[in-house]
């Protein structure tokens, strides 16, 4: 089977990086699922599983509100980032945005409020020893276009191609950026969906922020199925297209996932790449379930 | 006013649309001369020219567009009026379409049972498509439709929605048919033979989709005319059939699929509208009853788990 993941990768122009795990069997699939890999906006993932923890211990009021004042938005293209006026919101509103739509300038004021060594801490409590977050959005925005030598990234974009560039962003590099691997990240998927990852009521937020995640061309487009709930956050950074997720199926089948993709082409917009990360992962689901009786 | 308004209206809307006397005719159903007398009594009794009449066309004056929309909306109201009429009237029997492979026990339990309940109201029993049926409700000449899905249900209400597990029918002897139960991947590498009757494009569609879903992607679909053909291409191992569980003929074995993956989908439709009752409502309350009892026909657990992408609005 991980040939035939492999395979599709291939085909849809991508190196990429699978676990694929039943949350009650434990039975699993890999594709190199022990590499290190970039997170991008999968940050966000260990960034509120430690704004929870942090709620749960009392260190922070999920409905303490946040004022983000107009003309300091973070780089982005969703949520509060693209709005001209103040906004005035709860943190765990905030969090909801940065889950649900990778609201970056939200993200940003979460982990200010949070604070970045917490999200560190909650990953060596969960015992996630290879991943850990090593900034902001805005950071990482920040080096991008400080190791590209530009000032937007639509410029960023135009220049993406030329040779040496992609090797120069310090983001791109697991070694230099948030990274993990995609074995711990379906860890901390199982350990929000077994109430492990904070108290039960908490978790249950997390699952439905999550679950409200709107984009639908990534790990949903694998599942084409009406009873089947899919939720799960994207992360997406130049030629780099992650998503990682929980697939529920009606038999009570639970499956955390975690694809990590990197596109030889520097094309902005890939369908194929995205698409390729849904069928991965229902292939590697397919396996799991051994295509028993309600597949 | 002296003349049939709405058989004159009629006239005078097809010529209005045809613009030419002989297809007014035609459609109609009628000769030309009576169509030419009928329009010059309703200019008459109108007390204006409806058409303008040169030797090589046929136009309407002002007052003919002026009256078109009138017309049409006059005769629309007619048949309106034939339609409540028909059924708010006691009709001598109920008019039932039924799939035209309902199983013949199913048949007879329907017209006894429902004797049991109105033996002053004959069944009128109408084997057909569903696609006929679904004509035929819009048209009011069918008060109940035992339909098959998926099917487009606009403007009618349904009763539970009723499933029948497919299974597979294979050659006897054929290696997937050693095993009591099969799984649809355990099928990969046949091809599939579909009735051709009665299998809309979005049936075909589901059930491709749903045997994708089990792993199970025919080599290629054969569309059968017939039963017979179907039994010959399953003979000869050529292709596999999906169907419920049926006596199978000779040479051939019918094995059911784990966990009933594929079903084929049945409910009673009426008309939407009012919420049924007396004689109609009794006729949906047998026809579900007997579909459970003896067609074996379960109810259809359907949960949708909707995406932000398609939630509401969205």
């Amino acid at each position: 089977m991980t040939s035939v993941i492999e395979g599709t990768f291939r085909e849809a122009g991508v190196a990429g990086w699978l676990h694929a795990v039943d949350l009650d069997s434990g039975r699993e699939v890999g594709v190199r699922p022990d590499e290190s890999v970039v997170l991008a906006s999968v940050f966000k993932v260990p960034l509120l599983v430690a704004f929870f923890r942090r709620a749960a211990a009392g260190g922070l009021d999920p409905v303490e509100r946040a004022v983000l004042p107009p003309g300091d938005r973070v780089a982005g293209t969703t949520g509060t980032s693209v709005l001209l006026d103040e906004v005035r919101m709860s943190l765990r509103d905030l969090a909801c945005m940065m889950i649900t739509v990778s609201d970056n300038t939200a993200a940003d004021a979460v982990l200010a409020r949070v604070g970045l060594e917490h999200v560190n801490r909650a990953l060596v409590e969960l015992g996630l020893e290879r991943t850990r977050v090593t900034g902001s959005a805005s950071d990482l925005h920040a080096s991008l276009m400080a190791d590209a030598g530009v000032t937007d990234p639509a410029e960023l974009w135009s220049r993406l191609a030329e040779p040496g560039m992609s090797g120069r962003l310090s983001a791109l590099d697991p070694a230099r950026s948030s990274h993990g691997t995609p074995r711990e990240l379906t860890r901390l998927l199982a350990a929000i969906w077994r109430d492990e990852a904070a108290p039960p009521a908490e978790c249950a937020q997390m699952r439905r922020m999550l679950g409200l995640q709107v984009w639908p061309h990534r790990l949903a487009s694998g599942f084409p199925y009406d009873d089947v709930l899919v939720s799960g956050k994207t992360g997406t950074l130049l030629n780099l297209r992650n998503e990682i997720g929980v697939v529920e199926y009606p038999d009570g089948g639970r499956y955390a996932l975690a694809v990590f993709t990197r596109a030889r082409s520097t094309a902005a917009t890939h369908p194929r790449a995205d698409a390729a990360i849904g069928t991965a992962a229902r292939l590697a689901v397919q396996e799991l379930r051994g295509w028993a009786t309600s597949s | 006013m002296a003349v049939n308004l709405v058989g004159h209206l009629e006239c005078f809307v097809a010529v209005a649309e045809e613009l030419h006397f002989g297809r007014a005719a035609d459609r109609l159903g009628m000769a030309q001369p009576p169509l030419s007398q009928r329009i010059q009594r309703l200019e008459k009794e109108l007390g204006t020219r409806l058409f303008d009449r040169s030797s090589r066309r046929v136009a309407l004056t002002a007052s003919g567009r002026l009256l078109l929309e009138e017309a049409r909306d006059l005769l629309d109201r007619a048949g309106r009026i034939l339609t409540v009429a028909e059924r708010a009237g006691d009709r001598a029997t109920l008019r039932v379409g039924i799939p035209e492979d309902l199983d013949g026990a199913v048949v007879a339990s329907l017209i006894g049972t429902f004797r049991d309940v109105r033996p002053d109201l004959p069944l009128e029993l109408r084997p057909a498509l569903t696609e006929d049926h679904l004509r035929a409700l819009a048209d009011g000449t069918l008060d109940v439709g035992v339909l098959r899905h998926p099917c487009d249900t606009s403007g009618l209400a349904l009763g539970p929605m009723l499933g029948e597990p497919l299974g597979a029918l294979l050659p006897d002897g054929s290696p997937p048919a050693a095993a009591p139960e099969l799984r649809l991947a355990d099928l990969e590498g046949h091809d599939l033979v579909v009735p051709r009757r009665g299998n809309s494009s979005a049936a075909l569609e589901d059930l491709l989709a749903s045997c994708a879903r089990h792993g199970f992607v025919p080599g290629a679909v054969h569309e059968s005319p017939h039963p017979q053909f179907t039994l010959g291409l399953v003979l000869a191992g050529t292709a596999v059939a999906l169907v419920p569980r049926t006596p199978a003929a000779p040479g051939t074995v019918w094995r059911p699929l784990l966990g009933a993956p594929l079903l084929r989908r049945t409910s009673c439709a009426w008309r939407a509208g009012a919420p049924p009752e007396g004689p109609i409502a009794d006729l949906i309350d047998v026809t579900t009853r007997v579909l459970r009892t003896e067609a074996a026909m379960t109810p259809v657990p359907h949960r949708v788990v909707l995406r932000p992408s398609s939630g509401f609005l969205a």
